[in-house]
């Protein structure tokens, strides 16, 4: 890699202050697994001027249940969350994602918020040495429509219909099935609004604002949630298509769905067509089906990407099962 | 004749003659055949000290990184090095059109191909090394510095399919080379014909044809390709990361004008595996040869490095479209085998579709054609190993011709069985000719291969089994017969060290993980009659003396041989310098260790040397070389008046030469099979395979190191999944650059990727190499990944003929998508 | 802590600190709006058991400072880029992979490699060059970091717990059926081990 300046941050009010200092030429390091990669490959038209480690700063890294909420502060190991008894036992999507991101040792590493914050995966996007100047670095347009678009979306590309990179993230589907907020240094957002696609960015948020922390509002009586992923590899690849549920039953009936798809789409894909299908019935494997069916209804596969509606029909049928029990 | 030329005559019918059985077994074995630890290297590999070329250091080293072509095709027309060279830590920039860089060098491996410009000015894909080298202080600098090297492109037109290039009026893809098309078969193994195909397919009962799509795999080694270059005066010291070390000489010998091979100290470090790939390359040394360059005109050492993306620099030469014609009978006989491979971008001879059927069956009637085509991308070349294009062929004919007969395909296998068109009565002919014990070296390994996998049990209708789970349960079975014992030379020299008498071995070859070192020495103190702990192998230096390299590749076999010669002679020295005055001198001699007796009367064991008739008579060899170990003091001692013995240095070498078998034409048949299970369960909604167990049968003739040809079979079975259902290069078909360089998104298997592995090694003895063995490195990589065809099949009824048989694939196959 | 006689000097109004991070946090409180100093780069690492203080570079990963700097160069280099765990270090008691960690941030930590574990005659070793969980070695050493970090928090794993704390580690020569065999050796002798020393 090419040198850098390199700062430390020892309050979220230092490292607010630095990012808004350097703006675009700065990036934030937290556990380094993303931004080190694109780095090395350089695959942005500008190299970071400066990192700003925000690992420094105490009090970042927390799991405690406290006012009908489960609190995760941003810096939390993704190892940590996975093992923690609390999540496992009643956010259990949370923790089977976590359990399944990328490897044991970068589980070590990798934090919570940086998971959520990670940049795509498109092969023509981190390509070495911006070899693919694509829509999503300010340039004209995407490649993967007319080239190989295997891991691309199947739900259509970004607002604007330029980009078809999906989001890469295990956790992110999770919190949206849980009904996580994402707390920052300025506001608080719904996990789904956290999203969003624009050139170099993922998310929400400003030049000069983090994540504090996660809060996911204890789920309901009659609640179970559940995670599954599809990849080639059982392990170290990212998901091909990863799917998150939470439901709640009353009297054997569906009361309350939150499914989420991710990899899928340039956002994570809240599959609202698949709640409707189960709202009020009673989960079986027809219904289940049903809901898979309705979760791709709206599917726009590209050329090599067919199979991923299959696949993510099935995902979504065998999560509401999984809450299920079954 | 003295026992001494006895032995050498020996050797010589034994060099020249292994066209038959091994005529000097042993009758027992005391190490052959054991699971010993890994004590040669085992250590230095767990405790992180084996040094590699990538560990090396040496002070004032710089290193140096080259250019990359970011086109599929183009010449470089304009290249501004000025920025470049200011950067601070740069020192020095070698362009391509420097004046003291050749038009072409030896910088290859196969000798007829081998001549190649050391940095290209035109590109033939995307991401190859060319253009520029940059020296600098530290790798970081010198990628950086490659940023700022300006460069401008002629882009030309690209083909990237090898069929489409075959095509009249495709673009030109490499018109330096070949300028009347894309064709690019070397010459050499292209065609094969036994038989007449037309009569065979007039004879068949059912006649089928099928296609088949294998997309390209490669190598990844972890270590990445690199070498080291330091002149001292006007020798060079190199350390390379390669396969061949005698390749390495051979060429740099003609570097700069002559370089003599007594001036060339070569390391050949540990090797962060080799499995082909970059030694068969035309490049192979050209990032040596540049690191040579700047070295002598800096007067530092340099490293020349390529990236992790770099290494992904060619493929496996079994990529391509097969198209594939089958005549059989009803009751599985198969009369003939068409087949035609449109091959992308071989940079060697490829081996014709047919010639396993040629080799191991009695298929009487076989055509088979390789068109190698050149297309825009990396060089394919044989990566464990060059058998694949055959093999491929056989397994899918086997199991389809089985499947359409509704017959067992370990029965279709043994009905087909045979050589050269012929039965296995005629097989087992040869094997009385050549002094071979008849066995049916396929019925044994199948039977047992059965019994360790359940196969009766397990074996259904084709779709024919749904697990509680909900995935389809298939199983598959392939064969083929054990190849590598072939061609190859093999010189080694063995010492026994003064002072304490313990062996040491020595000789150079690449040390790429399969404990063929431990062999060795488990055959040198079998021999010896030493103790295994005493006997040492360090192949990591170089005595002068070439072993095959590297082993997984028919050098057992040559190797072994040489071994045992050298063991041989040196136990026969031994024994005679025993029984023989010793310390003769110009001042007389002393007794002998053993008096009045001769060579024949002692024996070795243990490290001990003892007489036959009376085992209680012994001396150690540490002992008996010890009392030689003061030639230094011997002259002060001779000035007091003393006088003091000393032993004749005990050291022999020898070699073995064998004409191998990759000869189509004039076989040598090949008696030793090999079987292969594998169970799967495919999620049909998903398209998902799921490989939940492996059993490998391999027939090696004779075990040496049991552990080490495990380590083969479950490296190899493990290897073929991943070619079989993860492994596949990516380029963008717009653009022809490379999408998936990279260990993410270019898949091998994790542990939890592939079931249990069951092995089983068959002894029959009917392999040409020492002892009755044959090689094993090869062979499961190379025939495990088709296997994944037949097993899915069995599950879901339905064939997929494209590799790797991704989910997409599948569920393609299914009628799903 | 280390002596340290060195005082850290304000470009912007002369004031002296005593530490680095000292100066930073008086910047910053103090002259809001000016450009902090950069890092300094120094860190003190515990590597082995031994304590090491460096000058680093922003850009150096810890893998690069001790493979190449330190001359450790056990811990090997597959794919710098996190995909293979072939650099795999226990730093602060976790396996991580030290070439997607920056040097600079790894003041006062503290760092095992292969060759510590080596040094110290951990039983994976012999178990490992008896099992022949190794072919060409390079991807090794990852490997016995991995799993002597699973030891070291579970002295009995079973085969999926192994087999989990390694997925990440690839092998291309695909020994990997040897591996659990080579820990749960491991794991049994350094049982009997503990049971011989309590018995004394």
């Amino acid at each position: 890699m090419k040198n850098f300046k390199h700062f430390n941050a020892y309050s979220v009010d230092e490292a607010v202050a630095l990012m808004g200092r350097y703006g675009e030429r700065a990036a934030v390091i937290a556990g380094g697994t993303d931004i080190l990669g694109k780095m090395k490959d350089s695959i942005l038209p500008a190299y970071p001027e400066a990192l700003i480690n925000i690992k420094t700063i105490p009090g970042m890294s927390y799991i405690k249940e406290e006012g009908g909420m489960l609190k995760i502060g941003p810096l939390t190991l993704l190892a940590d969350i996975a093992a923690n008894p609390v999540i496992k036992s009643k956010y259990a999507a949370l923790a089977q994602a976590a359990g399944r991101t990328a490897s044991p040792h970068l589980r070590n590493m990798g934090t919570i918020a940086g998971n959520i914050c990670q940049d795509i995966r498109c092969w023509y996007y981190r390509n070495q040495n911006n070899r693919f100047s694509c829509l999503r670095k300010k340039g004209g347009r995407c490649y993967a429509i007319k080239g190989d678009n295997r891991y691309h979306s199947i739900f259509g590309g970004s607002v604007s219909g330029g980009c078809f990179a999906v989001h890469p993230s295990d956790t992110a589907p999770a919190l949206v099935a849980l009904d996580a907020k994402i707390v920052t240094s300025s506001r608080t957002i719904e996990t789904e609004k956290f999203f969003e696609v624009k050139p170099v960015k993922t998310t929400v948020l400003k030049a000069d604002e983090i994540v504090t922390a996660i809060q996911i509002p204890e789920p309901p009586a009659g609640s179970a949630s559940a995670f599954l992923k599809f990849a080639l590899r059982r392990s170290i690849d990212f998901p091909i298509v990863n799917c998150a549920a939470m439901v709640t039953l009353k009297d054997g009936k569906v009361s309350a769905a939150r499914i989420c798809l991710n990899a899928v789409h340039v956002i994570p894909y809240r599959a609202l067509q698949a709640e409707q299908a189960v709202m009020g019935k009673k989960i079986d494997e027809a219904l289940a089906e049903e809901a898979g069916q309705a979760a791709v209804s709206a599917a726009k596969p590209l050329e090599h990407n067919k199979y991923m509606v299959a696949v993510a029909r099935t995902l979504v049928k065998r999560c509401i099962l999984a809450c299920e029990g079954k | 004749m003295s026992k001494e030329s006895e032995i050498q005559t020996e050797r010589m019918i034994e060099m020249f003659d292994n066209l038959k059985a091994d005529k000097y077994p042993l009758q027992e074995y005391r190490y052959i055949g054991q699971k010993i630890p890994r004590n040669v290297d085992g250590l230095a590999k767990a405790s992180g000290q084996a040094e590699y070329t990538m560990d090396i250091q040496l002070p004032g080293m710089l290193f140096m990184r080259f250019v990359d072509s970011p086109y599929p095709h183009a010449r470089i027309v304009r290249m501004d090095t000025g920025k470049a060279e200011k950067l601070p830590g740069v020192r020095h920039v070698l362009r391509y059109d420097d004046p003291g860089l050749p038009e072409t060098e030896n910088i290859g491996y196969f000798p007829i191909f081998q001549n190649d410009r050391p940095l290209d000015c035109v590109a033939h894909f995307e991401g190859q090394p060319m253009g520029a080298a940059v020296a600098a202080d530290t790798e970081a600098i010198a990628e950086e510095a490659l940023s700022l090297i300006e460069m401008e492109w002629e882009q030309r037109p690209f083909m990237l399919d090898p069929v489409a290039a075959s095509e009249p009026g495709a673009p030109l893809t490499y018109p330096e080379r070949y300028s009347d098309g894309n064709f690019w078969n070397r010459g050499v193994l292209d065609e094969l014909i036994h038989g007449d195909v037309k009569k065979g397919f007039a004879e068949a009962d059912r006649v089928i044809e099928f296609k088949v799509n294998r997309y390209g795999h490669t190598w990844i080694c972890p270590e990445r390709p690199c070498g080291v270059w330091r002149w001292n005066g006007d020798q060079a010291e190199v350390w390379v990361k390669n396969q061949r070390p005698f390749v390495a000489k051979r060429d740099i010998t003609t570097w700069f004008g002559g370089i003599p091979m007594n001036k060339i100290l070569l390391h050949m470090p540990y090797q962060g595996a080799t499995f082909g790939g970059w030694t068969h390359v035309d490049w192979s040394f050209g990032g040596l040869y540049c690191a040579a360059v700047v070295s002598k005109r800096l007067k530092r050492p340099v490293k020349y490095i390529l990236s992790r993306r770099e290494d992904f620099y060619g493929s496996s030469m079994d990529e391509g479209v097969y198209l594939v014609k089958v005549g059989f009978k009803n009751d599985g006989t198969i009369t003939a085998v068409d087949g035609t491979v449109y091959h992308a971008s071989a940079i060697h001879p490829a081996f014709s579709p047919v010639v396993h059927f040629h080799e191991n069956t009695r298929v009487p009637h076989l055509k088979g054609q390789i068109k190698s085509i050149w297309v825009n991308k990396g060089p394919s070349v044989g990566i464990r190993c060059e058998m694949l294009v055959p093999i491929l062929v056989q397994t899918l004919v086997m199991d389809r011709v089985a499947a359409e007969c509704g017959m067992d395909p370990t029965e279709v296998a043994q009905k087909n069985d045979g050589c050269q068109g012929h039965d296995m009565n005629w097989l087992n002919e040869q094997k009385r000719k050549r002094g071979f014990v008849v066995r049916d070296s396929l019925k044994e390994c199948i039977e047992k291969g059965k019994a360790e996998f359940k196969w009766d049990e397990l074996w259904h209708k084709p779709g024919g089994r749904k697990l509680p789970n909900g995935r389809m349960h298939g199983v598959g079975f392939t064969w083929g017969h054990e190849w590598s014992d072939s061609t190859g030379s093999g010189e080694i020299a063995i010492r026994i060290e003064r002072s304490d008498g313990t062996a040491t071995l020595l000789g150079i070859h690449c040390d790429n993980g399969v404990g063929a070192e431990t062999a060795y020495c488990q055959i040198a103190a079998e021999e010896l009659g030493m103790r295994l702990e005493d006997v040492h192998f360090n192949p990591q230096f170089d005595p002068g003396f070439h072993l095959n390299s590297p082993d997984s590749s028919c050098g057992t076999s040559a190797n072994g041989f040489a071994v045992r010669h050298a063991a041989r002679i040196l136990k026969q020295r031994i024994l005679e310098s025993a029984t023989s005055p010793s310390s003769p001198s110009q001042r007389g001699s002393y007794a002998p260790a053993f008096p009045n007796m001769k060579p024949e009367d002692l024996d070795i064991k243990d490290s001990r040397i003892f007489v036959r008739a009376d085992p209680s008579r012994w001396i150690s060899v540490a002992d008996y070389a010890r009392l030689m170990a003061i030639q230094g003091p011997v002259s002060n001692a001779e000035l007091f008046g003393a006088r003091s013995a000393w032993t004749e240095p005990l050291f022999a070498h020898a070699f073995h030469v064998q004409e191998g078998e990759y000869n189509p034409h004039s076989p040598r048949e090949k008696f030793c099979r090999q079987a292969h299970f594998m169970e799967v369960e495919v999620d049909t909604e998903t398209g998902e395979v799921f490989v939940t167990r492996v059993v490998n049968v391999n027939d090696v003739g004779k075990v040496i190191n049991r552990m080490s040809c495990e380590g083969q079979q479950y490296g190899g079975s493990i290897m073929g999944v991943g070619r079989g259902k993860l492994e596949e290069m990516v380029h963008d078909p717009v653009t022809g650059v490379m999408l998936n360089g990279n260990l993410i998104d270019y898949k091998i298997p994790t542990i939890k990727d592939v079931g249990p592995i069951g092995t089983v090694l068959v002894e029959t003895g009917l392999g040409y190499g020492p002892y009755g063995l044959v090689g094993i490195g090869e062979d499961i990589a190379t025939v495990v990944p088709h296997l994944i065809g037949p097993a899915v099949y069995n599950a879901i009824g339905a064939w997929v003929y494209d590799f790797p048989i991704t989910p997409g694939r599948v569920l393609k196959a299914l009628g799903k998508i | 802590m280390s002596t340290e006689t060195r005082t850290f000097t304000c470009p912007y109004c002369g004031e002296s600190l005593d530490t680095q991070d000292g100066l930073k946090s008086h910047v910053f409180k103090s002259h809001k709006g000016r450009g902090l100093p950069a890092a300094e780069g120094r860190i003190k690492l515990i590597i082995n058991k031994a304590e090491h203080t460096f000058l680093v570079e922003p850009n150096w990963t810890l893998y690069y400072l001790i493979h190449d700097k330190l001359g450790l160069t056990g811990s090997k280099q597959f794919c710098d880029r996190g995909a293979c765990s072939s650099c795999t270090m226990i730093v602060d008691g976790r396996p991580v992979l030290s070439c997607m960690m920056l040097a600079i941030e790894c003041d006062g930590k503290t760092v095992e490699t292969v060759e510590g574990i080596a040094a110290e005659g951990h039983p994976l070793i012999e178990a490992y060059v008896n099992n022949h969980a190794m072919q060409c070695g390079y991807c090794t050493p990852g490997f016995v970091v991995a799993s002597k970090a699973l030891l070291d928090r579970n002295q009995d794993p079973s085969e999926e717990e192994i087999v989990e704390a390694l997925s990440g580690n690839l092998c291309r020569c695909s020994t990997y059926p040897q591996h659990p065999i080579a820990v749960k050796e491991a794991a049994a002798k350094m049982k009997a081990d503990k049971k011989a020393k309590a018995g004394v």
